[in-house]
């Protein structure tokens, strides 16, 4: 792929709590201006991974995030990187102006006519406390302090999660429209993932502490197939060697992998899996015993 | 350093009760000399008795903020690290280019600088208020009891000085508050008097001794023990006041001994275990 440096590269990535292995020698890189989906079930290290890019977490392996170890230099790592962790941790006592003022006042990269830009676009007022918010409020607030800074990597760790679809809905289009440019790449994780599939450019599927894909979203069609096969070729199609099989609504739809298109056109009506089915897909081969 | 002062005035945003508390006790100080009675029995104020009452009524008011201070300080010092653990909002505070050290420092030293100076100024605003109150009430017949600019000073700078050496002196207290602070995923007040009990009661079913009790006993009360000449009231029983304040303090005795200086290490060790806690825990 491209010649730059690496925005983020994991190689070997591990993290264990007690005898858990959230993290099992999970290798990732993510290149500047993409915005990349961490997709995975409940529990399969997301946030874990997550953690460790930002330098909340000790990790072993060999992690390189804008150049800098993570941990070791997170404050240095911050000025370049800003992260929306779950919602509503923008503390209740905090009134919206004194976030302004302080995030101001310590990030050498915040634009402050920027955020009150933002913040003029939703009908917030300065003076108001975070805990009088409602949640979907405050994540805007967020959101327009986040956005106001001129920072090269977003992550962004379920932010959505709790909100109803209005602010969904908000959320996704404000970062679309209003933040991303090719300068900027941004992480997402998230176990939504529809909500997120037609922003991504690339995908990274991780399950029980390992990265189980890592494609960019416009080679899923070269790379994978899902094909609708009748009953009376479906042995044939077997023969094949799908990765997944699903049976809907009196259809099968089989999962291949790097297969020749020709003979799976034979086979029955070939197309691109979402990015959501393919997930459950990946997911379900990779349990399978 | 701007950073620091960031992070100080967040601490004022997120606790108002460093400045409301000493605010209200003060408020309720005057109210009581509004309407309390003043007839304090003293026929014949003048001269050193006169001295003796400003003294007292002075001690009196400075010990109430220090007691109120102690309390406040440690509740601070225990929540400091914690409380932004458990509203989760720590994940938006290290979202930000600030290090954990100057997090852990600036929680510091509000706790052991900024505390203890709102409550100085408190107690001598409320003192003020209240002499000259009580001077209207009492239409001067003993008011001008309290009215000693010389002694005013000297006791400014005797509460100043046990507020600094009782900074140092506490120290591990301090220290070992912060690195609970730190560490606890709840019952941070259990947290932070479970270990050193554990310890006492362990020193002594095991070793038959109990060496760690006095060691804490004389950390927790020999505050003023240390930074002043004692007994206390030597002066006051000597009817020597005056000079009294002035020869109360005693910083060469107090920065000489090893007591402080071993205290310090271990606090500014306890700090350094703070800051490395704060780097690896996010969640309670």
């Amino acid at each position: 792929m491209s010649s730059s440096p690496a925005l983020i590269e994991a190689r070997g990535l591990s993290k264990r709590y007690g005898s858990f292995l959230a993290l099992d020698r999970a290798d990732f890189v993510v290149q500047p201006g993409r915005i990349v989906g961490l997709i995975g079930p409940n529990g399969a290290g997301k946030t874990t991974a997550l953690r460790a890019v930002l330098g909340l977490t000790t990790y072993d392996g060999g992690l390189r995030v804008l150049g800098r170890e993570p941990f070791a230099e997170r404050a240095l790592l911050m000025q370049e990187t800003s992260f929306i962790a779950d919602v509503a941790v923008l503390p209740s006592w905090l009134r919206v102006q004194q976030a302004i003022d302080f995030v101001a006042g310590v990030h050498p990269r915040f634009r402050r006519e920027r955020a009150a830009a933002l913040l003029a676009k939703t009908d917030i007022g300065t003076r108001r406390r975070i805990g009088e918010l409602s949640k979907g409020m405050r994540t805007m607030v967020h959101l327009a302090l986040t956005m106001a800074i001129d920072a090269r990597l977003l992550v962004l760790d379920e932010p959505t999660l709790g909100l109803d679809i209005l602010a969904r809905r908000g959320f996704y289009d404000a970062l679309v429209n209003d933040y991303m440019d090719e300068s900027r790449t941004i992480v997402i994780t998230t176990h939504q993932v529809e909500e997120v599939e037609n922003l991504l450019t690339d995908v990274l599927f991780i399950d029980k502490g390992r990265i189980v894909l890592d494609c960019p979203v416009e080679d899923i069609g070269a790379r994978y197939a899902a094909v609708e096969v009748a009953d009376d070729r479906l042995a044939a199609a077997r023969e094949a060697r799908p990765f997944h099989e699903r049976r809907a609504l009196g259809k099968t739809v089989l999962y291949f992998e790097g297969a020749d298109r020709e003979k799976l056109q034979a086979l029955g009506e070939v197309g691109a899996p979402s990015v959501s089915d393919l997930f459950v897909a990946k997911l379900s081969a990779e349990r399978a015993p | 350093m701007n950073d620091f002062v960031w992070l100080v005035r967040r601490e004022f945003w997120e606790n108002k009760a460093i400045w409301v508390l000493p605010a209200c006790i003060g408020s309720l100080m005057v109210v009581a000399a509004l309407f309390g009675k003043v007839e304090i029995a003293m026929p014949h104020a003048g001269g050193e008795q006169s001295e003796v009452a400003g003294v007292l009524f002075l001690t009196a008011i400075g010990g109430v903020f220090w007691a109120a201070m102690s309390i406040y300080s440690v509740w601070y010092l225990l929540d400091c690290l914690y409380a932004d653990r458990k509203d989760r909002s720590v994940l938006f505070f290290k979202s930000m280019p600030l290090t954990d050290a100057a997090t852990v420092l600036s929680k510091l030293c509000v706790g052991v600088v900024a505390i203890p100076l709102v409550y100085f100024c408190a107690a001598d605003i409320a003192a003020l208020l209240m002499a000259f109150v009580i001077s209207v009430r009492a239409r001067l017949a003993f008011g001008n009891v309290l009215w000693h600019a010389q002694l005013w000073l000297q006791v400014q700078a005797l509460w100043l000085y046990v507020i600094a050496t009782g900074v140092l002196w506490y120290s591990p207290v301090v220290g070992w508050l912060l690195l609970v602070s730190a560490w606890a995923k709840r019952a941070v007040i259990l947290q932070a008097l479970l270990p050193p009990l554990a310890v006492m009661l362990a020193e002594r079913l095991f070793l038959g001794t109990h060496v760690s009790a006095i060691v804490l006993r004389d950390r927790l009360l020999g505050g003023t023990y240390a930074s002043l000449h004692h007994p206390i009231h030597w002066s006051l029983a000597n009817g020597e006041i005056t000079p009294g304040v002035w020869q109360l303090p005693d910083p060469a005795g107090f920065f000489s001994s090893p007591d402080v200086w071993i205290g310090v290490l271990i606090g500014a060790s306890f700090v350094a275990g703070a800051v490395q806690l704060r780097k690896r825990r996010t969640d309670t």
